[in-house]
C-alpha cells in the first residue's frame, strides 16, 4: 500500500508539483504520472443570448464566475477529497473532469486524456455518481435501468449480466432487483447510483456524497466500499466531494478545500488541522476537590483556565498548544492536591474548523467578480 | 467489440428502454390503436359524401380514402422522423437522465440514431395500422412497388430527421420556442397535401402559397408515395421527386450534425444541459 508523504500546500497553492512516494518498504520513487490532472482551470458561466440582449437593450445578469485558476492533481489508487460550501464550485470542477461542462481557460485531463478533446476516452475511465436521483428511469426496474447503462457502456449482453448481478450483491440491492427505481427508498437510490458508476469498473470515479442518504450501517459499508478500491488492483483513483467531514478525513489521503470558486489548501488532513489550528481545548472531569481549591492550585500555574463546578465533579478547561507541557503540569498539580481524574477529553480541530476559518478568510483574489 | 456491433448494441439498448418504458403504460398503447382504427372509420364515412364527384386532373384523389389514409400514415412518419430526437432531447432533460446518458462514452451520432429508434418502429406500426385498416375493412387498394414507396417513405424521413435535428439542437440550447416545430408541425399538413391536392393551393391561394408547398420536404414524398403506392407509377416517373428529396438530403444531412454538435458544446459551455 502506498503510504503518501505529507505535502502541505497552502495558499499559494502548487499542487501540481511532483511528490515523492515512500512505500512500505522503504522504499521511494517519484509519483506516478496523476489519475486526475487540473491545469489553470476557470469557468465562468456565460449570460445565455448575451450579445442578443445587449443589441436590443435588454438587462442581462451578470456572468457567474464559478472557478478561477484551479490546479491540481489527483495520483493514481488515491482517494481525493473536495470540500467546500455550497456553491463553492465542487460541482463544476466535478462536472468539468466528467466531461459534461467545458473549461473557460485551462485544462483538465483523466489518464492522459484530454477533457475537451477526447471526451469519449475521458468518459470511458470515469464513473459518476452524483447525489442526483433523476438520473434514472423511474419507471424501470433496477436491472433494467442498469442493463440500459451497461450497453451503452459497450458491455454485451452476457458481461451485462454477470456485472449486474456482481454489483446487486456487493451493494445488497438483489432482492430488489425487479423493483422499480421509483419505488426504491433515498438510500437505495444513492446505492443505485453508485452501482452503476462502478458498472465499466472505471480506472476513476466521481462520487458526489455518496452516503448522504444512507443509513449509518449502509453508510459504513459504503465508506469502507469506497476505501477498497483505492486498494483493489489496479486500484481505483476516487475524488470525493461530500459534506460529512468526519468521512472525508476517515477516507482521503488529501482534501482539497475549495471556497468561491478558488482552491484555498490542499493537504493531508491532519495537516491541514495542524495548520489550521495551533492550539487545542482540553476538558478534564475531576473529584474530591472543590471549585475554590481547584482555582487557587491551578491559576498561578495556568493561565485562562476555567472551572465550572458540576453535581459532584468539576469541569476543568484549558488551553494549550499541542506538544507543551501544560496537561501534565495540570494533572499533577491536581493529584497532588487530592483530587482523583474522572475523565480527560482533548478537542481536536476537524476539517469543519478548517473550511470555516477559509471561509472567514477574505478571498485573496481582489478582482473576483462573485 | 467492433464499431458496427458496438453501435447496434447500443441502438438495441435504447429501443428495449424504451419499449419497457412504453409497456410500462400498458392502456396508451391500445388506446392509440383504437383511435387509428376511429380516424380510418371517420375517413371512410366523409369519403363517401365525395363518392364520383372527383375530377380528372386530381388522379391521386379518384379513392379518396386511398389519398387521405395514405397520406396520414405518411404524415405520421414523417413527422416522427422530425420531431422524435428534440422529443428524446426534451425528454431526457425534463426527467434529468440526459446527463447520465452523455456521461457514456456514445457519440453524438448514436445518440441522434439511438434515442430516435423507438419511434420509428412504434410508427412504423402505426402507419401500417392505417393501411391495413383501410384494406382490411374498407376495400381500399394498393398498387404499385411497395420497395419503391419504401425508398421515398426513407428518404423523406431521412430529409425530416435532418430537420429534426436541428429541431433538437434548439431544444438543446434554447429550451422551448423552436422554429422548425413551427413551420413543420403544423404547415406540413397544410402544404403538403394530406387532405387536398396541392393544385388547389395555387388555383385558390395564388402561386406564392404553392412555391412554400414546394420548399417542404414532406410535399415531395407523399408525392412520390402516392405516384407508386394510387397511380402505380414506377422508378422513371417519380425521378423527379425523388431527385428533390435528394437535394434536400445532401444539404440538410450534413448541416444538421454540425449545428447538433456545435449546439451540444455550446450547452456544455453554459452548463445547461439538463436545464429544461
Amino acid at each position: 500500500m502506498l503510504v503518501q508523504s505529507p505535502a502541505s500546500i497552502v495558499e499559494p497553492v502548487d499542487a501540481s508539483a511532483p511528490l515523492e512516494v515512500s512505500f512500505d518498504d522503504g522504499r521511494t520513487s517519484a509519483a506516478t504520472p496523476p489519475a486526475i490532472d487540473i491545469s489553470v482551470v476557470s469557468k465562468t458561466y456565460p449570460v445565455p443570448l448575451a450579445r442578443l440582449k445587449q443589441f436590443f437593450r435588454l438587462r442581462a445578469k451578470d456572468p457567474v464566475e464559478a472557478l478561477r485558476d484551479v490546479t491540481l492533481s489527483v495520483r493514481r489508487g488515491e482517494v481525493f477529497g473536495l470540500i467546500g460550501r455550497n456553491g463553492a464550485g465542487k460541482t463544476t470542477l466535478t462536472k468539468i473532469i466528467a466531461t459534461l461542462v467545458q473549461p473557460t481557460f485551462g485544462a483538465v485531463s483523466v489518464n492522459g486524456y484530454d477533457t475537451v478533446r477526447d471526451e469519449a476516452s475521458v468518459r470511458g475511465q470515469i464513473g459518476l455518481a452524483s447525489a442526483e436521483e433523476r438520473s434514472f428511469y423511474w419507471r424501470l426496474t433496477i436491472v433494467q435501468n442498469l442493463t440500459f447503462f451497461a450497453r451503452l457502456y459497450g458491455l454485451n449482453a452476457r458481461a451485462a449480466r454477470a456485472r449486474i448481478a456482481e454489483l446487486l450483491a456487493q451493494f445488497d440491492l438483489k432482492p430488489l432487483a425487479l423493483r422499480r427505481f421509483g419505488e426504491l427508498s433515498t438510500g437505495n437510490k444513492q446505492r443505485m447510483a453508485v452501482a452503476r458508476a462502478l458498472l465499466n469498473s472505471p480506472p476513476v470515479l466521481l462520487l458526489d456524497e455518496p452516503t448522504r442518504s444512507l443509513d449509518p450501517l449502509a453508510a459504513s459499508s459504503m465508506r469502507a466500499l469506497i476505501g477498497s478500491l483505492a486498494e483493489s488492483d489496479p486500484p481505483v483513483t476516487v475524488l470525493l466531494t461530500s459534506h460529512n467531514l468526519a468521512e472525508i478525513e476517515e477516507l482521503c489521503a488529501r482534501v482539497a478545500v475549495i471556497s468561491q470558486g478558488r482552491i484555498r489548501a490542499l493537504d493531508t488532513p491532519s495537516n491541514l488541522r495542524a495548520l489550521h489550528k495551533h492550539q487545542e481545548h482540553v476538558h478534564l472531569t475531576v473529584r474530591g476537590i472543590t471549585a475554590v481549591t481547584a482555582r487557587r492550585l491551578l491559576a498561578p500555574e495556568i493561565e485562562g483556565i476555567e472551572v465550572i463546578p458540576r453535581d459532584n465533579t468539576l469541569d476543568i478547561t484549558l488551553i494549550r498548544e499541542p506538544i507543551d507541557d501544560l496537561l501534565d503540569k495540570c494533572v499533577r498539580t491536581l493529584i497532588g492536591g487530592g483530587a482523583h481524574i474522572v475523565s480527560c477529553h482533548a478537542e481536536r480541530a476537524t476539517l469543519l474548523d478548517v473550511l470555516e476559518g477559509y471561509e472567514r478568510e477574505p478571498n485573496n483574489a481582489g478582482d473576483t467578480k462573485r | 467489440m467492433n464499431g458496427l456491433a458496438l453501435l447496434l448494441g447500443r441502438v438495441r439498448a435504447f429501443v428495449a428502454r424504451d419499449f419497457q418504458l412504453a409497456v410500462s403504460y400498458r392502456l396508451d398503447f391500445f388506446m392509440r390503436m383504437l383511435s387509428i382504427l376511429f380516424v380510418v372509420t371517420t375517413l371512410f364515412f366523409i369519403s363517401q359524401i365525395f363518392t364520383g364527384q372527383f375530377e380528372a386532373r386530381f388522379t391521386q384523389w379518384r379513392d379518396p380514402l386511398a389519398a387521405w389514409i395514405t397520406g396520414l400514415a405518411v404524415l405520421n412518419y414523417f413527422m416522427t422522423g422530425f420531431s422524435s430526437l428534440a422529443t428524446a432531447i426534451r425528454s431526457e432533460q425534463s426527467q434529468g437522465t440526459l446527463e447520465s446518458v452523455l456521461m457514456t462514452p456514445i457519440g453524438v451520432p448514436t445518440l441522434i440514431i439511438a434515442s430516435s429508434a423507438w419511434d420509428f418502429v412504434l410508427v412504423t406500426f402505426h402507419s401500417f395500422l392505417y393501411l391495413f385498416f383501410g384494406w382490411l375493412f374498407f376495400g381500399v387498394t394498393y398498387q404499385g412497388s411497395f420497395l419503391l414507396a419504401f425508398m421515398f417513405l426513407i428518404l423523406t424521413t431521412l430529409v425530416l430527421a435532418s430537420l429534426g435535428i436541428m429541431s433538437a439542437s434548439f431544444a438543446m440550447v434554447f429550451k422551448r420556442g423552436d422554429p422548425f416545430a413551427l413551420i413543420l408541425g403544423t404547415g406540413s399538413a397544410f402544404f403538403s397535401g394530406v387532405f387536398f391536392p396541392t393544385q388547389l393551393l395555387s388555383e385558390v391561394a395564388g402561386s406564392a402559397v404553392a412555391n412554400i408547398s414546394r420548399l417542404i420536404p414532406t410535399t415531395h414524398g407523399l408525392d412520390g408515395i402516392r405516384r407508386v403506392l394510387i397511380q402505380g407509377q414506377g422508378f422513371a416517373e417519380v425521378r423527379e421527386p425523388m431527385m428533390t428529396l435528394l437535394l434536400f438530403l445532401s444539404i440538410l444531412l450534413p448541416l444538421s450534425l454540425w449545428v447538433f454538435g456545435r449546439a451540444v458544446r455550446r450547452a456544455k459551455r453554459e452548463g445547461s444541459l439538463i436545464q429544461y
